[in-house]
């Protein structure tokens, strides 16, 4: 038996896996998607059997979309045959923004520089007194201090009338406390630096958070609230650590003077307030009595 | 705008961790609303909208004064709250019967909306046949040209996409493709009012037969939904702000590789630099007469050598000399 007729019998068993369309397919098999620009048939669309036509024009494009997934590079797993898929192809939006770097501390700033690289520290670390292991920091660990010392040899430098037992813990609450200030600066530092770079949302407004910028603000404020009262906060309450004002001065007029320098001040002052750059006094008053009119 | 949280606890600290961005996105969350009055239609829908997407989707029962076309400050809110960036909102107006609202946020705004009504639509209750299990990456097929032309039918694709991709994956396993989500634009009136087509939406899941061969023979069943869409309202992002939703990290870039290439047929090219070559260093015919001398060295030669060498005595060179 010949067996091309052989192989004609076999394939007649099966319906076709093959579709034939004037405009092939475009697919995005990264996401599964195939994209298929031929023209439909309108009369079907718009007749009772619509539902039909979809399913088999539907049919036709899965069958391609799968045909080119099957011809994917494979991997036989435990739970089945799995097709390695390329990148997504069609451009989708991102949910959130593009994370931005974080901001150095002053450490890594440094460090970079110094090109100082991290290193991994064993979390145990081995005690010869004690002769057993002990954590590198936290509880029980190695750098409590000598917090747990019964006795603190008095040197002959040390002031022998000292506690040294509170000095050591005064020592310790500075460092933390200096620490503590260290992260607080590493913090406001990161913010500035951070509202610096625009988000796109615009309600998230820039605002300057660092600490000098925000002091030299305040400062501006309080010496503008001094303004306010006429010996220019010479008898107000004074804050906690508030800088002397300077430069701010208040001078008195006596209250006999020169008749003709207050006559002069008093038209400048008017000439400010009704403006129009008037010479004489005649062409001031011209200006009080058109003011006068135009009310 | 909700207040920003300091977290208290290390877990909370966790969770919010999880809700920054990251270069590799997780899957969207997809919240399913309803606006202050809807009808059977509309409840159904949204309801089988979300059995496709789950389980990345948050449904809310309760009716809720929103209006995302006028307002979008509650979807905001919403999206924060819920971590999620995808909605479908469904309302009944005696304006609009039969909404659906599609909006898509980026960076906890809105960016684009498409609105459409359902013109007619079948649930997935309707459908007496096998279903696909939850969670799994749907085929999507989309058909007609409307799809690469039309603009609003592009971002409805686009949306569409977004919608029910599920999870990003590098591979698939072959038996778990299940289910197809067909998308067919029908054709508009001539004027190209995107409000005259339709837009069919259907959901088939996928039986492999036979086929005497690896690739197998592919036969479709209506699992449901269906819908006839309808567009209706639409808006769309500012080019600028859609660049920077689509931006694309400079990690998840293919880093390009020097001087290989892919050519047309699809064979991989290399190309290969070798510098200057040093023709100083060439080696060529060994002669006699090309040796070098110095000059004493030629004032001392005989005349009848040079006259030896001029005949070409030694043109073929002793093979015992290093070549």
């Amino acid at each position: 038996m010949d067996v091309s007729a052989q192989l004609e019998t076999q394939s007649s068993k099966y319906k076709p896996i093959t579709v034939e369309k004037p405009i092939s397919l475009e697919f995005d098999l990264g996401l599964l998607a195939g994209y298929d620009t031929n023209t439909l048939d309108d009369q079907k669309l718009k007749s009772k059997n619509i539902d039909e036509y979809l399913k088999e024009y539907t049919r036709d494009g899965a069958q391609l979309l799968i045909n080119e997934l099957f011809k994917l590079p494979v991997s036989v797993e435990d739970a089945g045959v799995f097709a390695q898929l390329p990148d997504v192809t069609t451009v989708l939006p991102r949910e959130k923004p593009i994370p931005k770097a974080k901001p150095l501390t002053r450490w890594e700033k440094f460090a970079k520089v110094k090109g100082i690289q991290k290193r991994k520290k064993d979390k145990l670390i081995y005690d010869d007194e004690k002769g057993e292991w002990v954590p590198r920091w936290g509880y029980k660990g190695s750098n409590d201090d000598g917090a747990n010392d019964w006795l603190i040899p008095v040197s002959n430098n040390d002031d022998p009338y000292e506690d040294l037992f509170a000095k050591r813990r005064e020592g310790k609450k500075q460092r933390i406390e200096k620490n503590n200030s260290r992260h607080q600066r590493n913090l406001e530092e990161a913010a500035t630096q951070q509202n610096k770079n625009t988000t796109t949302n615009p309600r998230i407004v820039a605002t300057p958070n660092q600490r000098s910028v925000r002091k030299a603000e305040l400062n501006k404020q309080v010496a503008i609230s001094k303004l306010a009262t006429a010996s220019i906060g010479k008898f107000d309450k004074p804050l906690e650590g508030e800088p002397k004002m300077k430069g701010v001065k208040r001078k008195f007029e006596p209250t006999i003077a020169d008749f003709k320098k207050e006559k002069e001040s008093n038209l400048s002052i008017l000439k400010r307030v009704v403006g129009q750059g008037s010479k004489s006094d005649g062409g001031i008053l011209n200006a009080i009595a058109n003011t006068k009119n135009n009310k | 705008m909700l207040k920003t949280i300091k977290p208290k606890t290390a877990r909370s600290a966790r969770a919010l961790k999880k809700r920054e961005p990251k270069i590799q996105e997780n899957q969207k969350t997809a919240i399913f609303l309803r606006g202050h009055k809807t009808n059977n239609i509309i409840n159904t829908a949204l309801s089988d909208l979300c059995a496709l997407k789950k389980p990345d989707a948050i449904t809310f029962s309760k009716k809720n004064e929103i209006l995302p076309f006028e307002d979008d400050t509650s979807l905001e809110f919403f999206s924060q709250k819920n971590d999620a960036s995808l909605f479908v909102i469904g309302n009944h107006t005696k304006k609009r019967p039969q909404n659906l609202i599609f909006v898509r946020m980026f960076d906890g705004q809105v960016l684009d909306m498409i609105e459409v009504g359902v013109v007619n639509a079948k649930s997935i209750a309707d459908f007496k046949t096998p279903k696909c299990a939850v969670g799994m990456k749907p085929c999507f097929i989309f058909n007609g040209d409307l799809f690469e032309t039309s603009e609003i039918h592009k971002k409805f694709k686009n949306m569409l996409l977004d919608l029910f991709r599920g999870q990003t994956v590098k591979s698939i396993n072959l038996s778990g493709i299940e289910h197809v989500i067909s998308v067919t634009a029908g054709s508009q009136k001539d004027g190209g009012d995107p409000s005259t087509g339709i837009v069919y939406f259907r959901a088939y899941s996928i039986q492999m037969k036979k086929s005497g061969q690896r690739i197998p023979r592919v036969e479709l069943e209506e699992m449901g939904p269906s819908f006839d869409f309808r567009f209706r309202r639409t808006k769309f992002a500012k080019e600028d702000v859609y660049r920077a939703a689509t931006r694309v990290p400079k990690e998840l870039k293919p880093k390009k590789i020097k001087n290989i290439d892919v050519n047309e047929i699809g064979d991989r090219v290399g190309r290969i630099h070798l510098g200057k070559q040093d023709l100083s260093q060439l080696q060529t015919r060994k002669m006699k007469g090309l040796k070098k001398r110095t000059i004493n060295e030629i004032d001392a030669m005989d005349i009848d050598e040079i006259d030896k060498e001029d005949e070409g005595e030694e043109i073929f060179p002793n093979k015992k000399q290093k070549v």
